[in-house]
């Protein structure tokens, strides 16, 4: 029925190609088993970057993160994406030069020099909210794809900051204590727990990872702390960034502070493969830093 | 006819006068540009805290987000872009989520860290970034290991990016050239070699 599936440009950015592949195959194969065809969005670039970019020169933010929405209006296409910084440039920048004349018509000056032109004719959207939303995929259809349960696991939801954040700009309510991405887990028959403190932030955005790595670690330990609490099995989250900083985090961390916690992190899309049937081989698993053996275990 | 009750010794008078806060360095066009670039009525702050509060770096380091936006309305701005922890905030929002004046005070932060752009003030590691970009169109580049762990996959080497289309990286260098970025990148990381 893929002729009657929704389609969306999909806009890749630098994590999850370049360092988790698996989350791009995940997200290929398991938007499409709910009615969701992910095309290739040709010649992207990175977001580029909020923290990195926006803090050298919020110009030139717009104007790279516009090239790239242009090439989906190119296709006539909405952009998908799977990573919350991306969602901060891609969704942010299209909405302010859609809303703002003199923003857009400076951006265009620049875009002109190479043959380009932002019209705002596409939306973005997260490739999240769309399986959360009853009008594109739905919880229900996103239940019924799973072919293996994740009967018995506790799993923690990190939200991140750049997808709700904001909130008076964005569209997704309540960014206190969300807990729609909890029932996109529990659909897929895991056990969401909560933590304290649940929407603090990972600690590596703004360049501060870059920056200041000790200072980021010690963000994202105070989390683990809180994870570990509750008896987490693994951690799922929505930004490959976010990953990155827990995944490649829990080792620095016991380089740097000599704590273990052996916490599996997984991106919503690997987690969404593992109960609809893929297997750990088909997600690259094994390019985790963390061992998801232990979540495996409880799962298959 | 109302008189305006004084002290009657003039040099009490002059002593006790209601001063402005006011320090020769002050610069209040810094508040001014504050404001436009980060698009946030700075000057609205009445310093309550919750930012601070809010604040996940504030409990690990002496950065203040409230104090950054007292130095913005005070003009300030010697003392707010030479600080170092000017570079300290995630950018997580919590701050203006929670703000009962609906600023922005993460957004006022951008903005000063773009001013200090202006004069050189900026971590070598978010010029890398530029040069990474410039170079390959990407922030984080794809490499060998990671290479053969998409073809396992499925996937092509490349993504379906600048990586796979290099002809579209002149474009972005030219966006980059427009504004002098990686020009200014690689000149401030050759001053600080």
């Amino acid at each position: 029925m893929s002729g009657n599936n929704h389609q969306y440009a999909f806009f890749l950015g630098c994590i999850a190609p370049n360092r988790y592949p698996g989350i791009e195959a995940a997200a290929i194969r398991t938007s499409k088993n709910v009615g969701i065809d992910l095309l290739p969005l040709k010649g992207a670039s990175c977001c580029p970057a909020p923290g990195a970019f926006g803090s050298i020169d919020l110009n030139v933010w717009y104007a790279m993160a516009a090239r790239n929405v242009v090439l989906a209006e190119q296709m006539g296409m909405d952009i998908a994406l799977v990573c919350n910084g991306c969602y901060k440039s891609i969704w942010e920048v299209n909405h302010k030069l859609k809303h703002n004349d003199e923003l857009r018509d400076g951006v265009n000056e620049v875009l002109k020099e190479i043959d380009m032109e932002f019209k705002g004719t596409v939306d973005v959207w997260h490739l999240a909210e769309l399986y959360y939303d009853p009008k594109i995929v739905g919880v229900k259809k996103i239940a019924d794809s799973v072919k293996r349960p994740l009967t018995g696991a506790k799993v923690a939801v990190h939200y991140g900051c750049h997808l709700m954040k904001p909130g008076k700009e964005r569209h997704f309510g309540d960014t206190e204590n969300p807990m729609w991405i909890e029932e996109l887990v529990a659909a897929l028959g895991a056990e969401p727990v909560q933590y304290r403190n649940k929407m603090q932030c990972c600690g590596a955005g703004g360049g501060v990872r870059g920056y200041d790595l000790t200072h980021a670690l010690d963000i994202t330990n105070e989390k683990l702390i809180n994870l570990q609490e509750v008896g987490a099995d693994a951690l799922t989250e929505v930004c490959p960034f976010c990953q990155l900083q827990y995944d490649r985090g829990q080792v620095e961390i016991q380089d740097k502070f000599g704590i273990t916690w052996g916490l599996p992190v997984l991106h919503y899309n690997e987690l969404l493969g593992l109960a609809q049937g893929m297997n750990p081989d088909e997600l690259a698993l094994d390019l985790h830093a963390i061992d998801v053996e232990p979540f495996l275990k409880k799962i298959l | 006819m109302a008189v305006k009750k004084d002290y009657k010794d003039q040099k009490l008078a002059e002593k006790l006068r209601d001063r402005k806060y006011y320090i020769p360095d002050s610069n209040p066009e810094f508040l001014k540009e504050v404001e436009k670039i980060g698009q946030t009525a700075a000057h609205m702050c009445y310093q309550c805290g919750t930012c601070t509060g809010s604040c996940p770096s504030a409990p690990r380091s002496s950065y203040r987000i409230r104090l950054f936006m007292r130095k913005a309305v005070l003009g300030l701005e010697e003392e707010a872009l030479t600080d170092p922890d000017l570079w300290l905030c995630t950018t997580c929002y919590s701050c203006t989520d929670r703000c009962p004046r609906d600023l922005a005070p993460t957004d006022a932060i951008m903005a000063m860290r773009n001013l200090a752009f202006k004069r050189d003030i900026v971590p070598r590691n978010f010029l890398q970034t530029v040069q990474l970009i410039y170079k390959s169109g990407h922030g984080v580049p794809n490499n060998d290991a990671n290479r053969a762990a998409r073809k396992k996959l499925g996937l092509d080497e490349e993504p379906e990016t600048t990586h796979k289309y290099p002809e579209y990286l002149p474009g972005i260098q030219k966006i980059l050239d427009h504004y002098r970025l990686k020009e200014n990148a690689d000149r401030i990381l050759a001053e600080g070699e």
